[in-house]
């Protein structure tokens, strides 16, 4: 779907490149988390999935469009959509559902179907009584969701969400989460989820690890997580049961590498006491 | 002396249709010196009642002492405010001053502190918060980090010195680093100033590691308020309310569900650590 | 500024909301105008009873109509004393030392009273009716002929869209610094209006400053979203003039066609 090839990024006036030698291919249909510190890299990447940014060396295709060629930038924005971090400074408009037309009307969509693309996005995100309410009346994680609705309007491939839940609060993060894995379900929507949160990324069925502008890990959730040692290096957070796993291993205990979640945990526990 | 917040109601739009209350019957103490956590998810009053505990808000009915000021009394209000210091969401947001010195010595010299000593003051006050004063002294706020940027806004409130730190959702939209390097700093500012610290967070592992007390809010009452392993203790409660609780106590949780005995005041990893060991027969192996 | 009406919407379904927002904007240039032609106390009856029935179809509440009013209370005293005392033509009606009240001042006093009620009243109308983002487009629309001449219609239109949508978060976020610089101690309410001025420092750059980085946040999220200019681009709302539209005209064409005739043959 995406090809990322040995990309090397330098913003302008500064001193060191944000990214460095980055390759990645982006599966079609996948789920893909990128994780890191603030300064890593990770939404100086999202941003060259639609062409915002431009590599400085190497190339960025998207189904083969290769980001650099100007006329490819309109059809790789429609293919690729991206959701920010700030709610408030993505919406356009005064109401909601004008704001989700937005995109489709940039692209020329005839009338009625925008209409209808409008209806469908807003109920896939579970917005539908909100269409015609003021955004700025709505909470944080509402907001968002309008956002993504207004993203698939505009019927794209790739959902790339750049530290979208950042500023949410768990009900709000746990909203579109939930919407977003539907959408990944449902519509084979490939999505690019960018986050400091290590809880969110053991959703995803494949995690990349961001750190000093470079790539320094690839892979499922299972075999990036059991590098504890590589992670604690470059200061990145163990998903909790993570390292409670590691310490009751230390300690004797025969618990599964795959433990992530609570759920693992429990499950994992509960086996090991029947056994004893 | 403690702050005493009682039978607090607070509503807004007061005397028209759309009134409605936002706070009601409120009765919170704050010792001095304690760490208080208060939870509750967005829409539950939580940013509303710590508004009250400067005097930024006044309540409907009901009244909020800080060491014995009545913030209801102007002339008192002014007196309980220097001792209550309020950090809001995103504090890096106000500040203004061409440099961090100066942005961080402003509160003092609106308390009528002289120039040269409000300077100094500041430069204490960076040092507390970890942002090197002869480094960070003279440069613009707008040029730091964002993490630093944050700091710099909690210096602006220590350098009054106050007795009281409320903070609304410090760590909120920070990275890992920053965000440990935020809890640090908080940890450090309670042992060297000795102030009591409010802190409203989201993060109920950040929570379960250093509250003391928590408290818990939920359409605008007090649902909750006890020792830490009390209110996570009770985790079904929690999330009933929709509220997050720490993995250690969800792990906790769902243990008991399935029949395994593991006690439910557990929300911190080493203890739960010790108790598995235990279950597992390794208790012993552990030095 | 709760009292403000002026730019406020009435959300309802009336007829008067449903007009297409270019006919409403054209009446209410066209309503403006033929305020200011008519020159005759009897002839004020047209304009006034057009308000009354327009206020009437729209289901706006006269309350809601009245505190559009209030903010501009004062000038109304103000421009009727004024006119009372200023303007001396026709018979003296009453005189004492400097103070003359002419026949010809007290019409002109009444008939600027009238003018300035009708019109605020009027307009407001207009705005309570219909919703701003409807009122930019009916702009966009009807200034789109000029985008040949090089007038940018279209940006025009979205500066307003986004000041619209900005203004609402901006005033929140300006209320949010205020208490943050509150509980540093600063203070907005005494001292004289310098100093209050230069109070407001502390306000307005953090203000300033978020809004820059809003507006570089906010192109970023609409390049995303395809943004181009106005090119190729199309509405889901398509703006299309109803059986009612052309009713409204044949209205304004009779108002205008009586004021002038009842003004020709009235004075």
């Amino acid at each position: 779907m995406i090809d990322i090839e040995n990309v090397t990024f330098q913003y302008e006036d500064a001193v060191e490149p944000a990214l460095r030698d980055v390759s990645l291919h982006i599966k079609k249909g996948e789920f893909l988390a990128v994780v890191g510190h603030n300064g890593s890299g990770k939404s100086t990447l999202a941003r060259h999935l639609n062409a915002l940014l431009l590599p400085t060396n190497g190339a960025v295709r998207v189904e083969g469009m290769n980001t650099k060629d100007e006329e490819n930038t309109l059809p790789i924005r429609q293919k690729v959509g991206i959701v920010f971090q700030n709610p408030d400074n993505q919406i356009v408009t005064t109401v909601v559902e004008e704001d989700v037309a937005f995109g489709p009307e940039n692209i020329g969509v005839p009338p009625e179907e925008i209409r209808k693309r409008v209806d469908n996005a807003l109920l896939a995100v579970g917005m539908e009584e909100f269409a015609a309410r003021a955004p700025h009346m709505l909470s944080g994680g509402q907001k968002q969701r309008i956002a993504i609705a207004g993203m698939i309007a505009m019927e794209p491939e790739v959902l790339v969400l750049d530290e979208a839940t950042a500023m949410l609060d768990p009900k709000g993060r746990r909203d579109i989460l939930s919407v977003v894995s539907k959408l990944h379900r449902k519509k084979g929507i490939t999505v690019v989820m960018i986050t400091q949160y290590m809880e969110e990324a053991t959703a995803a069925d494949r995690v990349a690890v961001m750190s000093g502008g470079r790539l320094i890990l690839c892979g499922t959730p299972e075999e990036v997580f059991r590098e504890t040692e590589l992670l604690r290096q470059h200061r990145l957070d163990v998903p909790a049961m993570t390292e409670l796993k590691e310490r009751l291993n230390a300690a004797g205990a025969e618990l599964p590498d795959t433990i992530l979640t609570v759920e693992d945990m429990a499950d994992a526990i509960c086996r090991s006491l029947l056994k004893n | 002396m403690p702050i005493v917040v009682e039978k607090l109601k607070h509503s807004y739009m007061e005397g028209s249709s759309l009134a409605h209350d936002a706070l009601r019957d409120i009765d919170l103490t704050v010792h001095d010196g304690e760490f208080l956590g208060l939870i509750g998810h967005t829409g539950s009053g939580k940013s509303t009642f710590v508004q009250h505990l400067n005097g930024l808000l006044q309540p409907t009915s009901g009244t909020v002492t800080v060491d014995g000021f009545n913030m209801a009394d102007k002339k008192q209000r002014v007196q309980g405010r220097r001792l209550v210091g309020m950090v809001f969401q995103y504090p890096e947001y106000q500040l203004f001053e061409e440099t961090v010195q100066r942005d961080v010595a402003y509160g003092v010299k609106n308390m009528g502190m002289g120039e040269k000593e409000a300077l100094e003051r500041a430069d204490e006050a960076m040092a507390l918060v970890g942002l090197d004063p002869v480094k960070f002294r003279d440069k613009s706020p707008f040029e730091l980090s964002g993490g630093e940027k944050r700091r710099a806004a909690l210096a602006g409130i220590i350098v009054m010195r106050p007795k009281y730190l409320v903070l609304d959702e410090p760590m909120a939209g920070l990275d890992p680093l920053g965000r440990h390097a935020i809890l640090d700093t908080i940890d450090s500012l309670r042992e060297t100033l000795g102030c009591a610290v409010v802190m409203v967070s989201h993060s109920m592992d950040d929570m379960a590691d250093r509250a003391e007390r928590i408290a818990v809010l939920a359409k605008g009452r007090l649902i909750r308020v006890g020792t830490t392993a009390e209110v996570f203790g009770d985790a079904k409660t929690l999330i009933d309310n929709g509220l997050d609780v720490p993995q250690v106590s969800r792990l906790a949780l769902m243990l008991r569900e399935r029949g395994v005995d593991v006690p439910s005041t557990i929300f911190d990893m080493d203890e739960m650590e010790l108790a598995l060991l235990r279950l597992l027969g390794k208790g012993g192996e552990k030095q | 500024m709760k009292d403000i009406t002026l730019g406020q919407y009435f959300p309802g379904n009336s007829s008067i909301h449903r007009l297409d927002p270019r006919t409403k904007l054209l009446g209410m240039i066209a309503y403006i105008v033929l305020v200011f032609i008519v020159d005759h106390i009897a002839v004020f009856l047209i304009p006034a009873v057009f308000v009354a029935a327009v206020t009437l179809l729209s289901g706006v509440p006269v309350s809601y109509l009245l505190k559009s009013l209030k903010p501009i209370r004062f000038l109304l005293v103000f421009m009727f004393i004024l006119n009372l005392f200023m303007v001396k033509s026709g018979e003296t009606l009453w005189a004492w030392r400097f103070l003359v009240i002419t026949e010809g001042g007290v019409k002109q006093a009444v008939y600027i009273s009238l003018r300035l009620i009708l019109l605020l009243s009027g307009t407001s109308l207009m705005t309570l009716t219909t919703t701003p983002i409807a009122l930019t487009d009916a702009l966009e629309k009807l200034l789109h002929p000029l985008g040949r001449l090089g007038f940018p219609a279209h940006e025009l239109a979205m500066m307003m869209t986004i000041a619209l949508r900005f203004i609402p978060t901006l005033i929140e976020e300006a209320d949010k610094i205020m208490k943050a610089q509150m509980a540093r101690g600063a203070d907005f309410e005494s001292g004289n209006v310098f100093k209050r001025a230069k109070s407001m420092v502390p306000v307005l750059v953090p203000l300033f400053i978020s809004a820059f980085r809003r507006a570089d946040e906010l192109a970023m999220a609409m390049e995303s979203r395809c943004y181009h200019g106005g090119d190729g681009r199309t509405r889901m709302h398509v703006l299309r003039f109803q059986k009612a539209d052309a009713l409204a005209a044949a209205v304004f064409v009779l108002m205008t066609a009586g004021i002038i005739l009842l003004q020709m043959f009235a004075v």
